[in-house]
């Protein structure tokens, strides 16, 4: 497992030169575990940062409200903002930057990779303790997790407790840092889909009837938007209620409101919002699973924005949040694209 | 208040024959708002206008929907209707139930209420379309020609002599194109060169056209009236005007490379001039070839030798940027390669000729000064065998299309053979005889009657070498037999293709091509000599395999369309553009990258439409992650209550 000495030392560093405005990384959660994100402003308090695989949050949501905070400050404070990511995450920066919706300076990237591991599905950690207190979680030299508990270690090996979006990982290291730590070492991935494969070979019945049980029971809570680093609309399609108003909106404008979407949780509703998004994140998402681990109701929704990835490789060879320089999957055209839906 | 009228066509039969007409009038004289609905039996003649006109004059409308045929068709002639009436032309739409509902459906009941249907929609469309007034740009009253060959030296002339100026691109060091390669040309048998130098001559010296040989497009930017052009001008490394064509170069340079002028038959040195009669008269040293142009040590011997100096080796490419109003792409064909015909020996027999080689074996100022010779033994061939179809009419293995030309050619090859040869005996294979032309089907008779060719209807399955002779294997399906004949020559009627290039080109401009690469008119009936590009033309064998006479015609068409855009003070546009909601625009740049017109642009972190470049397409649109890009009169609002009428809701 990588470690992260090396990472807190140039924290600390550019915390005391004044070239970061705050730092994001993971600290002690509030019970031990998972990790939590934690903000660290001054540079003693770099040796609250941990590193360990229960620090699954994608802090790169937090450069969305960053960038919102910047534009409201007067004059705004341009110093980048140090932001740990992992390798998926570091991926989001990618889209993000792509996008344009931040630019390389607004970013120190303090990169650590997960190796040969990854961060573990926090259902399947709890199953694993059966309510013991865990002290420390690490990765040892033959890829197990060893959980330290009170009552003792539990060694593990790390399939049986990784999350799934890690089991098919396409960057364990990040592809876009200033300093990093750890090695960069592809890892075999055997099946990069198989999630969605498996859903994908169901009758179509089945499918229907699954995917209907589980957008059923979304209370639209939004979690799901609010957590992902990619859902930095203004004025989402559900919610033109909240039109973004500046002072040059019109008066036609706010009238002009559309509602696409009734606001209710009704089903047929439900699935609007969640294939809108699944379509609007296409070409997009990079699979940190946020969505997915923050829904109280453990809709899947990793697998919608899974089955349009994988739709995007086959069809177009594109794989998202690899090359900032590559224009957006939706905004690219190629005379060789497959076009036989044509008829 | 919204005062709209609604008017609905009979179109004759060709709507009410499907669609009750009069309910759709009664049923939209119910939607809130209509206050006036009727229908009449052709809206587009001149007492349906006036009925509109009046309408809206003496009801106070607003906003009108006329339902009719596509408004491909008479958006226009309505559109104008309520303008004369005193409302804004854009507060018109037109409710297609002809083309989208009574042409394709037979269930009266059924059509009907889909025609009601649409006319609602329309009416939400149109409520809330703004008024707009067209926008206008001034135009650049000059025109480039790309292509040197007759198409594009006809449409420059042409263009030259209505007094505008013309820029004309060839890529070749001297315009001609391939007509100047050709013999005599049918079926009046006029030297080709005879015919076409004087017009080379007149480019030439034409105060109007300025003329860029061994120059390319590079790229084309801006719109109908005002395109931008890059124009790369390959250096020669002689100066045409200290060359005095004493031929002294090529005497001394050591590099000998396959001809093209040709078609390979001869060498050219690497420093050449393509024939006598080359316009412009000038050397080009053809720095492919010439090994040394490339290192700092050429051999200089072209230069030693040079007395008036006009080598000069340190010439650069140079980048040429013009202003143009409008283009016309004259870019012309190549032959299919008979390297592609596996039952014709790919090409690697040398008496197995292309019909341009053969042009050149009978043209006076040929490799052989119009003897014809077998290019293996140099002997003159007693049996010669023409392949029509070669390539063209094969959609299994070549081309499907037909390639129009090689009936007629290959009827001239074979009689201007007898003519040379008149102990020799021509046969040519054939499918058709499609001798559609002034004077061209009398033409094809004279060969068989008068020239004794001797026609069969089948065609080749095989040639192939044997001692000598070329051994034709062949099908009379006239007769049912199989034919064998031991030929000295055969003469393959290649197919037609765009000429190499042309799909670059095409990406270059804008253009569209069709299935076989040909560029794509406008509409194939009644807008054959324009693109799909407003402001570019199409003349010549780019758009579709045609002879010389046709090629002319559509080239003269082509300026003539020209003229119609560079004789105009200011052009007008649609004002029917994208409008960018600026706080919903991230600036992410996407409308950017997909716009096929170059309209948009990011300033200061959002994006920009250029108003006279953007066409409303709306690609833009559905890019858009955050509507924050609509067309101006289809916005997603409309397009919701458009979706809501629709459904009845």
């Amino acid at each position: 497992m990588a470690k992260i000495d090396t990472l807190k030392e140039e924290a600390r560093k550019l915390l005391q030169d004044g070239k970061v405005k705050y730092i994001i990384g993971y600290g002690a959660g509030s019970n031990g575990w998972p990790a939590a994100p934690l903000f660290i402003k001054q540079p003693e308090d770099v040796d609250k940062l941990i590193w360990d695989p229960t620090c699954i949050h994608n802090l790169v949501r937090f450069l969305v409200d960053e960038k919102r905070r910047k534009g409201k400050e007067k004059p705004p404070d341009k110093r980048p903002v140090g932001i740990f990511v992992k390798g998926c995450d570091s991926r989001a920066i990618v889209v993000l930057l792509q996008e344009k919706f931040i630019e390389r300076g607004d970013v120190y990237i303090l990169g650590i990779s997960c190796e040969k591991a990854g961060v573990v599905d926090d259902a399947k950690l709890a199953k694993k303790l059966a309510g013991k207190k865990v002290i420390t979680i690490e990765v040892d030299d033959e890829n197990r997790f060893v959980l330290t508990t009170a009552g003792g270690k539990i060694e593990v090996p790390v399939e049986e407790l990784l999350a799934e979006r890690c089991l098919e990982c396409r960057a364990n290291f990040p592809v876009i840092y200033d300093v990093l730590s750890g090695e960069k070492t592809k890892r075999a991935v055997d099946k990069p889909f198989g999630s969605v494969e498996k859903i994908e070979s169901l009758p179509v019945e089945e499918r229907w009837a699954f995917w209907k049980e589980q957008i059923d029971k979304c209370i639209r809570c939004y979690a799901c938007r609010s957590a992902c680093p990619m859902c930095y609309c203004d004025e989402c399609v559900v919610d033109s209620i909240q039109l973004a108003v500046s002072a040059d909106t019109t008066a036609d404008e706010k009238a002009g409101r559309i509602k696409w979407i009734q606001r209710s949780a009704a089903p047929s509703e439900n699935m609007i919002y969640h294939l809108v998004r699944a379509i609007h994140l296409g070409g997009r998402c990079i699979d940190c699973g946020e969505c997915e681990r923050v829904c109280p109701l453990d809709i899947p929704l990793r697998l919608l924005n899974k089955k349009l990835e994988k739709e995007a490789k086959e069809l177009f060879d594109y794989e998202v949040g690899f090359d900032p320089d590559l224009p957006a999957l939706i905004s690219s055209f190629r005379d060789d694209d497959p076009q036989d839906f044509i008829r | 208040m919204k005062r709209t009228g609604v008017f609905v066509c009979h179109c004759g039969i060709n709507i009410a024959g499907t669609v009750d007409v009069k309910k759709v009038a009664e049923e939209l004289a119910k939607h809130p708002g209509v206050v006036h609905s009727e229908d009449y039996v052709y809206m587009c003649s001149d007492p349906g206008q006036n009925l509109i006109e009046q309408a809206i004059k003496e009801k106070k409308l607003d906003s009108i929907v006329v339902a009719c045929c596509s408004p491909n068709l008479h958006e226009t002639t309505f559109r104008n209707a309520a303008n004369r009436a005193g409302i804004n032309s854009f507060r018109c739409e037109i409710a297609n139930i002809r083309e989208q509902c009574s042409w394709v459906h037979k269930d009266k009941p059924r059509a009907t209420r889909k025609a009601t249907k649409i006319a609602h929609s329309a009416v939400e469309k149109v409520r809330q379309n703004e008024s707009l007034e067209p926008l206008s740009v001034p135009v650049t009253r000059r025109a480039l020609v790309v292509g040197g060959g007759i198409s594009g030296i006809q449409a420059a002339l042409d263009l030259a002599n209505s007094g505008f100026e013309v820029i004309l691109v060839e890529r070749s060091p001297s315009i001609g194109g391939h007509m100047i390669q050709l013999s005599e040309t049918f079926p009046t048998l006029d030297c080709s060169q005879c015919i076409l130098t004087p017009k080379m001559v007149e480019v030439s010296k034409h105060p109007k056209i300025k003329l860029m040989t061994y120059s390319e497009v590079q790229d084309v930017t801006g719109y109908v009236g005002n395109f931008k052009v890059k124009i790369l001008k390959k250096p020669t490394y002689v100066d045409p005007a200290k060359c005095t064509l004493c031929d002294e170069c090529t005497k001394v340079c050591p590099i000998v490379v396959p001809n093209e002028f040709d078609l390979g038959l001869t060498g050219r040195r690497a420093i050449y001039i393509p024939f006598p009669q080359a316009i412009p008269a000038s050397y080009t040293l053809d720095d492919k070839n010439c090994p040394d142009i490339s290192t700092t040590i050429a051999c200089g011997k072209c230069a030693d030798v040079c007395k008036p100096k006009a080598i000069d080796y340190d010439q650069k490419p140079e980048v040429i940027e013009e202003e143009v109003g409008a283009i016309i792409v004259a870019t012309g064909f190549d032959l299919y390669e008979k390297e592609n015909m596996a039952e014709y020996g790919f090409g690697k027999y040398p008496d197995v000729l292309d019909g341009l080689q053969f042009e050149r074996l009978l043209s006076a100022s040929g490799p052989t000064m119009g003897k014809i010779l077998r290019p293996s033994d140099h002997k003159e061939p007693k049996e010669v065998v023409f392949i029509q179809c070669s390539g063209s009419r094969d959609p299994e293995n070549h081309c499907a299309y037909c390639s129009k030309i090689c009936c007629m050619y290959t009827a001239k090859h074979a009689m201007l053979y007898k003519h040379h040869v008149h102990d020799g005996q021509a046969y040519v294979f054939y499918i058709d005889i499609r001798s559609g032309g002034k004077g061209y089907e009398e033409f094809v008779q004279r060969t068989v009657e008068e020239d004794g060719v001797v026609y069969l209807r089948g065609k080749v399955s095989k040639i192939f070498e044997d001692k000598g002779k070329i051994v034709v294997w062949g099908m009379d399906t006239l007769t049912g037999k199989a034919i064998e004949i031991d030929a000295d020559m055969v003469v393959l009627a290649q197919a037609m293709r765009p000429s190499k290039g042309a799909q670059e080109l095409a990406k270059k401009f804008k253009l569209a091509m069709d299935k076989d690469g040909f560029l794509a008119e406008a509409h194939p009936k009644l807008r054959p000599v324009e693109s799909v590009t407003s402001g570019m033309f199409l003349a010549g064998a780019a758009q579709a395999p045609k002879d010389i006479p046709e090629a002319v015609a559509q080239a003269s068409g082509a300026a003539a369309k020209a003229v119609v855009i560079l004789s105009q003070e200011r052009l007008f546009h649609a004002p029917t553009v994208a409008r960018v909601t600026n706080n919903l625009c991230t600036g992410c740049g996407m409308c950017v990258a997909v716009c096929p017109y170059d309209a948009l642009s990011l300033k200061d972190g959002k994006a920009e439409v250029n108003e006279v470049l953007c066409e409303g397409c709306g690609t833009c649109t559905a890019t858009c992650l955050r509507s924050a890009i609509q067309v101006k009169n289809l916005t997603q609002h409309q397009v919701a209550e458009m979706i809501e009428a629709c459904l009845g809701g």
